[in-house]
């Protein structure tokens, strides 16, 4: 429906591209990561993602269930009449949240998928009046409310929390803590990525347009939400020494392991819209949408409860999956 | 916990007193734009409004609208689109003649600039700028963006004529441009 009233336009526009990055920056005012260039405003983003770059050999189906990992994925298709690099596709996804779609650009773009480097955009043009409207009241009310709230100190780690939780929770400080990798297991959902490790905030160049992620959730007035993530934040000092998902799991192993344990979730629940035949995952996914608390740790933990909600909520559910990769891995 | 917050945050400040600092010494175009488009990033994040407010930054951006070299201007919009948000610094872009300012970069050649003001324009809308912020000129400007060829443009024209106008008087801009075309049409008398 809203994809189709912007069938028509598949104009490559210059916030499509890849901008040289800049390298004449004194020390100083060095980020973490080579950019252009660039001023972050609300116009630029857009819950409408574009992802090129994806190999032509029948990968849409693992492309989707990479985007879902950042959040519910609304819509999806391919842009066939975009201008791709040989042997390439070009994929247009559309995300629920916009929060979604910043961790999935954030995390997805310059990784390499299948063989080829993935270059995520976003692309604001596939909106509707209604969804700019939205975004732009989503913005006001989230900056309205974050201002308010900032009577109290807000230290910069604090970023992977609600602003409301801050008086509450002793986050930053455990957040601060120089970051581990925990051993690698194979039970793990979300990808994570090295550069984060030793980098838990926003840089030097004021690139806070994707450093917010997790706070900016907040205006969706969407109670459970709220509510998890409450109970989630304070949780790291009691569960972070029991450790958890680990960083490192082949690509392919993971999205096996991943949409086997769909599969197993939608005979066991009646939550979930679609058979084993329906591949794709669609706008409904099996999962919580992935909350990007951008700090390893604490990414680590909401893992990790939720992995041990799963757990608790069913019992069987954890064991077989595990257990049916392994034998899969040796061959 | 407090008192680590409080060294971080007044870090924060000097970082960005530092940045203004080079912004107003340095005599590179290129570390001004570098610096520029760093202050306006900064803007986006809502727990930097203090400081930014308080370095005087807002007036840093609106000096960048008259600026001649197109990526101030462009850099300088997106720190006000960005900074607008807030309602102190609305009103301090409001006291301090932004709607005009930034009216004027609604001809701006590049669309990220023209973007940035339709949204600064809808941020600076209090009951009492909106009868500046409608002005006939600029709800013609809107009525010609929502029938442009790009979808961004035309769908933020779009926004700002349904969220702040009235339909009167979207009604009545429509008439005065009609009517402006209708006199352009018109072949003027031979004799």
């Amino acid at each position: 429906c809203d994809l189709s009233v912007a069938r028509l336009d598949h104009k490559v526009y210059k916030h499509h591209e890849q901008r040289k990055v800049c390298i004449s920056r004194p020390k100083y005012r060095e980020g973490r990561r080579a950019k252009a260039v660039k001023v972050y405003t609300i116009n630029l983003e857009s819950r409408h993602v574009m992802v090129q770059g994806v190999p032509a050999i029948g990968v849409m189906t693992e492309l989707i269930q990479l985007c879902a990992l950042y959040g519910a994925v609304e819509e999806y298709r391919p842009l066939d009449e975009y201008p791709a690099e040989e042997f390439t596709e070009v994929y247009l996804v559309k995300f629920q949240k916009l929060t979604s779609a910043r961790a999935a650009k954030r995390h997805m773009n310059g990784t390499s998928f299948y063989g080829g480097v993935l270059h995520v955009c976003y692309v604001p043009e596939y909106e509707t009046v209604e969804d700019t409207r939205m975004k732009l009241q989503d913005r006001r009310r989230y900056v309205i409310r974050a201002v308010q709230n900032k009577e109290m100190v807000i230290p910069a780690h604090d970023k992977p929390c609600d602003r409301e939780n801050t008086e509450t929770s002793n986050v930053s400080h455990y957040s601060s803590f120089p970051l581990l990798p925990p051993p690698p297991q194979e039970y793990q959902y979300y990808r994570h990525k090295t550069q984060h490790l030793a980098a838990p905030t926003e840089d030097r160049m004021g690139t806070l347009h994707s450093a917010i992620i997790a706070s900016e959730q907040q205006p969706v007035p969407s109670s459970s939400q709220t509510s998890s993530d409450r109970v989630r934040c304070p949780e790291p000092r009691l569960t972070s020494n029991q450790s958890a998902a680990g960083r490192f799991v082949p690509r392919t192993t993971h999205l096996e392991s991943r949409k086997r344990r769909m599969e197993e979730e939608t005979e066991h629940s009646l939550t979930n819209v679609t058979r084993k035949t329906a591949l794709l995952i669609g706008p409904k996914l099996p999962e919580p949408p992935k909350v990007d608390m951008e700090d390893e740790s604490l990414n680590t933990t909401v893992s990790l409860i939720r992995g041990t909600m799963k757990k608790v909520e069913s019992v069987p559910d954890l064991k077989p999956v595990e257990k049916k990769v392994k034998p899969r891995r040796r061959i | 916990m407090w008192k680590k917050g409080s060294s971080e945050s007044s870090d924060r400040f000097e970082y960005l007193q530092t940045l203004v600092t080079e912004f107003q010494d340095t005599d590179s175009e290129e570390a001004k734009e570098q610096v520029l488009a760093n202050l306006a990033n900064f803007a986006y994040d809502p727990k930097n409004m203090d400081y930014l407010r308080q370095l005087q930054v807002t007036d840093l951006f609106l000096d960048m609208l008259t600026e001649d070299n197109e990526n101030f201007v462009e850099f300088g919009m997106g720190g006000l689109c960005n900074l607008s948000m807030d309602p102190e610094c609305r009103d301090i872009i409001l006291q301090g003649g932004g709607i005009r300012l930034v009216t004027n970069c609604l001809s701006s050649r590049r669309e990220e600039t023209v973007l940035s003001a339709i949204t600064t324009l809808m941020n600076l809308t209090t009951p009492s700028s909106r009868s500046e912020i409608t002005d006939a000129a600029i709800l013609q400007c809107m009525l010609r963006f929502s029938l442009s060829e790009s979808p961004r443009l035309r769908n933020l024209a779009a926004v700002f004529l349904q969220d702040c106008c009235t339909e009167e008087q979207v009604a009545q801009a429509e008439q005065q441009m009609q009517g402006q075309q209708a006199a352009v049409g018109i072949p003027l008398p031979e004799d």
